[in-house]
C-alpha cells in the first residue's frame, strides 16, 4: 500500500489482487441474496483506490480495508431495501394472472408486457415468461435453459429490478389496476 | 439505470484492478487534515461574515481584549472546537475510534465547570440567579447554533470526501468542532462576563450544534 500511495504501478496492482481475493471470501459469506458478491468487490476496490488518501500509514492496512468492505455491505444492504424492493414488487403487479382480469384489460395488459418485455435480452424474455407467468417452477426453468438454479433466479430478480427501475411510473398504474 | 445489467458484460475485477493501477498519482501527504482544515476555513469564513453583519464585534472590543473573561470564552470555545477537530480527523479514516481524543474534547469543560462552580461558591446567594442568567441566555444558545452551521456545512463537505465508516460518531464530533468553532466567533460579538454563564450556555450552544450534527451525520456523511 505503501507503494501504491507513491505511485508504484506494479506492487500496487498485486495488492488490489491479494486484496480481491480477500474481499471474495468476506462478501461470500456475507453477502444477502439477489445482491451480487462480485459487485460489492469491485465496488470496494473502487472505494479503496478513490480514497487510498485516509489510509494511515500507522495503521494495519487490513484493518482499514476491512473497515470499508464492511461499510460498503451496510450500504449494499441499506440500498437493497430501499430501492431494489419497491420496483421489483410493483413489476410483479404485472405477472398477476391476466386471466383474472376482465377480456380487454387482459389483452392490454398482454400488449404491455410485450411491449415491456422487448427490452430485455432473449433468454431473459423467455426466462421471465416461463417462470411468471407459464408457472414453470425455477428448477424446471433451470433445466430447460442448461442453468443453475440461482443464475435463473438471480436472472429472474434483476429482470424484474431492471423493468421496476426503466418503467416504475408506469407499473404503479399497473399495480394500482391490480388491486 | 440499470438497463446495462446483462446486455454488456460486466467489467471483469481483473480488468478494474489493471484499469485502477495504471496512471497512479502519487498521494500527497497530509491530505486528511489538508481537506478538513479547507473545509473549516471555508465555514469559519462564512461563519464570520454571519456574525458581523448580523451582530457585529460587541462596541467595546477594544476593552474586552483587556480581560481574561474575554479570552476565557475564546479560549473554551476554540479549544473545544480544535479538540473535536482532531477527533474528526480521526473518525474520517476508516476503521478508527476515537480514543483518548473523545474523553479529551470535555476537558475544557471540565475546566470552565470547576471555574464557575467556584465564582458561584464566593458569590452571595442573591446574586448568583444574574451571574448565571447574564443578560443574553435564552438567545445565546441559538445564536451559536446559527453561526455554527455554516462551519458545520464546510466539515461535513469535508468528511463526505474522505471516507467515515462510523457515520454518527463522525457527525457527532463534526458538530461539536462546529459548536465550538462557531462559539469562539460568537465570542467576539457576546458582552458576557461571567464564567457560570460561558459554562451553560455556551455549552448548551455546543451541545445544539454537536446534537444536528450526530443526527444529520448519520444521513449526510454517507459516500460511494
Amino acid at each position: 500500500m505503501l507503494a501504491g500511495l507513491a505511485g508504484e504501478a506494479e506492487p500496487y496492482r498485486r495488492l488490489l489482487d491479494e486484496l480481491s481475493r480477500l474481499l471474495r471470501a468476506y462478501y461470500g459469506r456475507r453477502c444477502p441474496p439477489g445482491l451480487d458478491p462480485e459487485d460489492l468487490v469491485q465496488e470496494t476496490l473502487i472505494a479503496v483506490h478513490s480514497r487510498r488518501a485516509t489510509y494511515d500509514v500507522g495503521q494495519p492496512f487490513t484493518a482499514w480495508a476491512y473497515a470499508i468492505a464492511r461499510y460498503k455491505l451496510i450500504d449494499a444492504l441499506r440500498r437493497a431495501r430501499l430501492h431494489l424492493r419497491a420496483p421489483a414488487e410493483a413489476a410483479e403487479a404485472l405477472f398477476v394472472a391476466p386471466e383474472a382480469r376482465g377480456g380487454a384489460q387482459a389483452a392490454m395488459a398482454a400488449r404491455d408486457l410485450d411491449r415491456v418485455l422487448a427490452g430485455l435480452p432473449a433468454r431473459t424474455q423467455a426466462l421471465v415468461r416461463e417462470v411468471k407467468l407459464e408457472g414453470l417452477s425455477i428448477r424446471e426453468a433451470a433445466q430447460k435453459h442448461g442453468m443453475t438454479e440461482t443464475a435463473v433466479k438471480v436472472a429472474v430478480h434483476r429482470a424484474l429490478k431492471a423493468l421496476g427501475g426503466r418503467h416504475g411510473g408506469e407499473l404503479g398504474g399497473a399495480a394500482a389496476d391490480a388491486d | 439505470m440499470a438497463a446495462s445489467w446483462e446486455a454488456r458484460p460486466p467489467m471483469r475485477t481483473e480488468e478494474l484492478i489493471r484499469s485502477l493501477s495504471t496512471d497512479l498519482p502519487a498521494v500527497a501527504a497530509g491530505t486528511v487534515a489538508r481537506r478538513l482544515a479547507l473545509g473549516l476555513a471555508a465555514g469559519a469564513v462564512a461563519s464570520a461574515g454571519i456574525m458581523l453583519a448580523w451582530l457585529g464585534p460587541r462596541p467595546d472590543l477594544a476593552l474586552a481584549l483587556a480581560t481574561p473573561m474575554f479570552w476565557m470564552k475564546l479560549g473554551y470555545a476554540a479549544a473545544t472546537g480544535l479538540i473535536a477537530a482532531l477527533l474528526l480527523a480521526r473518525l474520517a479514516r476508516p476503521g478508527t475510534r476515537p480514543g483518548v481524543l473523545a474523553v479529551l474534547v470535555a476537558a475544557p469543560f471540565v475546566l470552565v465547570a470547576a471555574m464557575a462552580l467556584m465564582r458561584f461558591a464566593e458569590t452571595p446567594p442573591p446574586e448568583r440567579q444574574a451571574l448565571l442568567m447574564g443578560h443574553t441566555s435564552m438567545i445565546c444558545p441559538w445564536r451559536i447554533l446559527a453561526i455554527g452551521l455554516p462551519l458545520l456545512a464546510g466539515a461535513v463537505w469535508a468528511v463526505r470526501g474522505l471516507a467515515p465508516t462510523r457515520l454518527a460518531l463522525a457527525g457527532l464530533a463534526a458538530g461539536a468542532c462546529a459548536g465550538g468553532l462557531g462559539a469562539a466567533i460568537y465570542a467576539v460579538a457576546c458582552d458576557e462576563t461571567s464564567a457560570p454563564f460561558l459554562a451553560v450556555w455556551y455549552t448548551l450552544g455546543m451541545a445544539v450544534v454537536a446534537a444536528v450534527g450526530a443526527v444529520l451525520g448519520s444521513r449526510l456523511l454517507r459516500w460511494r
